[in-house]
């Protein structure tokens, strides 16, 4: 890692990690499941497929997290073992013709279009939830436009391109503690739109 | 209840900083304890992160029930995976997560620390065993009668030492015997014919001793 680079901000649940705190490695798993789900569906195009390769890439990025020593970010780390693994079960499939034959109806052009609906929803990708996904996305869009302008841009700053606080703080005129409480109730501001499309209640599937 | 929302309040803050990665190191094993005990600061955590991805991409919003199955899957996997516990860099700091292992490297440090001493006291107990053979081997020299006085003034210590250091210093002779008996030492004629034939070759060393048999001796005992 050269002097350039900024702390990796996973790294303080790295360390927990990497003491024994399997709990922190669940905490990583939130963070990143669904960035890893969506490289593998680009990859392998049975999604069937998809969050069993994700699951077995934490399970492997688990196993190998005592080698992890930071000199790239644990998202470019847990990347390339997810590419890995998926190019593994690829590999896998074509020398297993029964495994092969059984996963032909997601990955064959030739497919009808019917068909090929019903496996690209097979799994936790119903109408419904796909439904779901955008009502999510739209409501995100729509409480951050409901943010005044100093939250936006403290938020807008840290997720999209990636600030430090202390950058932010920079950028902003304002103390790092002013930081840090913007871009929080920024988040309260939105999951309190989002909570009647996550749970009915707080907690009940945490 | 005030108090409680407040503490709830802030134990969110700390959640919404150490997703970007800016806790401090000492609050981040409070936040670590939270989300592990409650379920609400483990929904908050996904909330939090599942808000950043849709900013950053409209195709990572996701069916929170599913996200949850899969976290459920991947705990259940985990389970049955042997702890996690990597070699941690010197001067590390993390005082809770730590606590137990610090205890168990302080536990070993206790048991090993006895080592050094031993070894000294072991070296000590094989330089005196030779020191024991070569001036006891001088008794039956005409010419070195002051080393019988060592061997006799050590008389439970020249003894097993004397054996042990016989036979190294004349690994092709027939094996000695040698006892001791009411304090006194009976040992081989054999040996001291040894000892005798090969005296011309035995420099002084600093200690006063023969090199030869000092050389012998002292491999013998760092071999063991």
């Amino acid at each position: 890692m050269n002097g350039m680079t900024k702390p990796d901000a996973d790294a303080p649940l790295i360390e927990r990690v990497k003491s024994g705190d399997v709990k922190a490695f669940e905490m990583l798993v939130v963070k990143y499941q669904r960035r890893i789900e969506r490289l593998i569906g680009r990859m392998v195009r049975d999604v069937d497929l998809v969050p069993d390769i994700a699951q077995e890439t934490f399970i492997r990025a688990y196993r190998a997290i005592p080698q992890f020593r930071g000199d790239s970010a644990f998202y470019t780390w847990l990347y390339r073992i997810a590419v890995n693994t998926a190019k593994k079960t690829l590999m896998e499939l074509k020398r297993d013709p029964l495994v092969s034959e059984s996963a032909r109806g997601g990955r064959d052009e030739d497919d009808d279009n019917a068909s090929r609906v019903e496996n690209e929803l097979s799994d936790g990708e119903t109408p419904d939830a796909v439904l779901a996904s955008k009502q999510i996305a739209s409501a995100v869009n729509f409480a951050i436009e409901a943010l005044s302008d100093d939250l936006r841009q403290a938020i807008t700053l840290r997720e999209i391109e990636g600030l430090s606080y202390e950058e932010i703080a920079e950028l902003m005129n304002c103390p790092i503690g002013t930081v840090r409480s913007r871009i929080f109730r920024a988040r309260e501001a939105i999951a309190l739109r989002l909570r009647p499309l996550l749970d009915t209640r707080d907690g009940e599937r945490w | 209840m005030l108090m409680n929302s407040e503490s709830d309040a802030a134990a969110r803050e700390r959640l919404s900083a150490l997703v970007d990665g800016e806790l401090e190191d000492r609050a981040v094993a409070q936040a670590c304890a939270h989300w592990r005990e409650s379920p609400a600061s483990r929904a908050t955590w996904h909330s939090y992160q599942l808000i950043g991805d849709v900013l950053r991409s409209d195709d990572l919003a996701a069916d929170a029930a599913r996200d949850a199955r899969f976290v459920a899957m991947l705990r259940a996997r985990l389970a049955t995976e042997p702890v996690v516990l990597a070699p941690q860099p010197v001067g590390a700091s993390r005082p809770d997560a730590h606590a137990e292992t610090a205890r168990a490297v302080s536990a070993s440090s206790r048991r090993w620390s006895w080592m050094a001493p031993s070894a000294v006291a072991a070296g000590f107990v094989a330089v005196a065993g030779v020191l024991t053979l070569t001036r006891t081997s001088d008794v039956a020299v005409p010419d070195r009668p002051a080393a019988t006085g060592l061997a006799q003034a050590t008389p439970g210590l020249a003894g097993p030492v004397l054996a042990r250091s016989t036979l190294v210093g004349s690994p092709s002779a027939p094996e000695p015997q040698t006892f001791v008996a009411n304090g006194e030492l009976i040992r081989d004629a054999r040996l001291d014919r040894y000892l005798a034939a090969h005296k011309q070759f035995a420099g002084s060393t600093a200690l006063g001793v023969p090199s030869g048999f000092l050389r012998n001796a002292t491999a013998e005992a760092v071999g063991r």
